[in-house]
């Protein structure tokens, strides 16, 4: 497994989609710190960390997660570099793992630049209220964003292994993010499995269904997709 | 240990997409140490072979045997005896070949220390150390794309069209290289094309594939020997004509069919000559016939009008 995982570190050596991620994660950062220093300077920091979680995590989590995840995967099937590895001796089951270790590691990083981000722009800004509770509390908020939507990338990963384009994965990932945002007065968001995800990150879960169901829903929805997944790539043919 | 000889070895191997069989009925048997030409018109049912052979796909019905075991019992073992490249190699363009050859190292498990210069150095590739693989040409591809199959010291080379796309002097290297790998590495060669001249001149025994069916299995030899231009004598004494043959015209290539049908190889445009001490010995010649055949109207034949490809 170290093997393939250092193959995979090594397939993104000089790749422009690494920076192309890198800014995608920073637009939630710059947008949310500039315009709330531009309208509403004596926000305190609390809620600059709060904001830029609820935008990452609802609104460019999904389609930026989503693009890094078809990249991953898509671009062997698109360079024709699969049917090269799969003819050597190695696990397809072993091969999709080591994929989604990497992605987790990526959407972590993303979400920590979100995050080192909003700190350092909310500093130069001179906003208020910042103390270590905080930053332990927000680094945590922006980190459990980050790993609900790694468990959630199941079925994106599912859609770009059957489909392998990146455009029915981009329609897929739009379509979560607008339910995303219809759904954010509604009191039924916690059983839609993102919108949970960004409830749960930030504290804000309506009480109308207990958290369970909430935890439950994304934990079907991660596994349905981890095992459709695994059997799809495992038995499908590879042309 | 007993030495296996069928390197591969497929019965009754089948796939079916929808309506349509791609390969049908699929009898292969290639030997250790030859070079198999497998050959085909586009869409014959090469590359659906091929993949099959690698595990790239699963037949519908049918047995692929390597190195005398099933392949889908066994695949991990035997693919690590297997070097392949099918159709146009494809790598990440954004690394360089030795990058590109570590990943598959690191996969395989290659341990030596210049497996990858090694590699390299056979396909002549050794000097570009900082071009991207982006910026290769199709021709250097293909050769990346044989070193990469060669980095694990493979003993059976699986090689999907090598020549595609490539320039008359790249098909020239590329056959060369194909050829050497072969004898001097002692190294079982399974390679398609649909250019006839190409198999004719790399392998030592063919399989031809139309349809998805195998229409032959032959050794160039036998076939050359088969398709040489020849003439045919039907006569009422073939041993007396025989004998004619060796003591009158010292002609000792020829062949004695059944029903009085003799082919004399040599002395082609003599039938004449032939024909007149045949008469003169009270041999009554039923029929004279100049065979026209040659390889190519034997492949066209074969597969049902058209060239190959």
């Amino acid at each position: 497994m170290a093997d393939l995982l250092f193959t995979e570190f090594l397939k993104l050596k000089r790749s422009s989609m690494f920076l192309i991620s890198i800014l995608g994660a920073a637009v939630a950062p710059f947008v949310v710190v500039i315009a709330t220093f531009i309208h509403e300077p004596a926000t305190p920091f609390n809620d600059l960390f709060y904001n830029v979680n609820l935008y990452t995590v609802l609104i460019i989590g999904a389609p930026l997660y989503g693009v890094v995840t078809t990249y991953l995967f898509n671009r062997e099937y698109a360079e024709n570099t699969l049917r090269n590895l799969l003819t050597i001796p190695v696990s397809r089951a072993g091969f999709i793992i080591s994929k989604m270790l990497l992605l987790f590691m990526w959407i972590m990083m993303l979400s920590i630049i979100a995050w080192v981000l909003t700190l350092t722009l909310g500093l130069l800004t001179q906003f208020d209220g910042l103390d270590t509770s905080l930053l332990r509390n927000s680094l945590k908020q922006f980190s459990t964003g980050g790993l609900l939507l790694f468990v959630l990338s199941t079925p994106i990963i599912l859609v770009t292994l059957v489909l392998k384009n990146y455009v029915p994965t981009i329609i897929f990932t739009v379509v979560i993010t607008l339910i995303n945002v219809m759904a954010g007065n509604s009191e039924h968001r916690g059983l839609f499995p993102w919108a949970a995800a960004g409830d749960i990150s930030n504290h804000t879960l309506p009480s109308t269904y207990p958290a369970e169901y909430s935890y439950i829903i994304i934990a079907g929805t991660a596994i349905i997709g981890f095992i459709s997944m695994v059997v799809y790539f495992t038995k499908a043919d590879i042309h | 240990m007993s030495k296996i000889s069928e390197i591969i070895k497929t019965t009754n191997l089948t796939k079916i997409y929808g309506q349509q069989k791609s390969v049908d009925h699929l009898n292969i048997t290639v030997n250790q140490g030859e070079i198999y030409g497998f050959l085909g018109r586009n869409g014959a049912g090469k590359t659906t072979t091929i993949r099959m052979l690698l595990g790239l796909i699963k037949p519908t019905s049918g047995q692929i045997e390597l190195f005398g075991e099933d392949l889908f019992k066994n695949k991990k073992e035997i693919l690590r005896r297997i070097g392949s490249m099918v159709e146009v190699p494809g790598f990440y363009e954004n690394l360089t070949a030795r990058e590109n050859l570590l990943v598959n190292a690191k996969i395989i498990g290659v341990h030596k220390k210049n497996a990858i210069e090694e590699a390299l150095e056979i396909v002549d590739l050794h000097h570009e150390t900082r071009k991207l693989v982006g910026k290769y040409s199709l021709g250097m591809k293909q050769r990346l794309g044989i070193a990469r199959a060669l980095l694990h010291y493979p003993e059976l080379l699986i090689l999907d069209e090598p020549t595609n796309g490539l320039d008359p002097i790249g098909i020239k290297e590329m056959r060369s290289l194909i050829q050497s790998l072969a004898k001097e590495r002692n190294i079982t060669i399974f390679v398609s094309s649909h250019i006839l001249s190409e198999i004719e001149q790399l392998a030592d025994h063919m399989g031809i594939i139309h349809e998805g069916k195998l229409l032959e299995e032959i050794g160039f030899e036998s076939l050359r020997k088969r398709n040489r231009k020849y003439l045919e004598f039907q006569v009422s004494n073939d041993n007396k004509a025989a004998m004619l043959l060796e003591s009158h015209f010292g002609i000792l290539d020829y062949e004695v069919h059944d029903e009085g049908n003799i082919r004399v190889y040599s002395h082609l445009g003599n039938q004449g000559k032939l024909n007149k001490v045949f008469v003169e010995n009270d041999i009554e010649v039923l029929k004279i016939k100049v065979s026209e055949d040659n390889l190519e109207d034997y492949f066209t034949k074969l597969v049902g009008g058209g060239a190959i490809g």
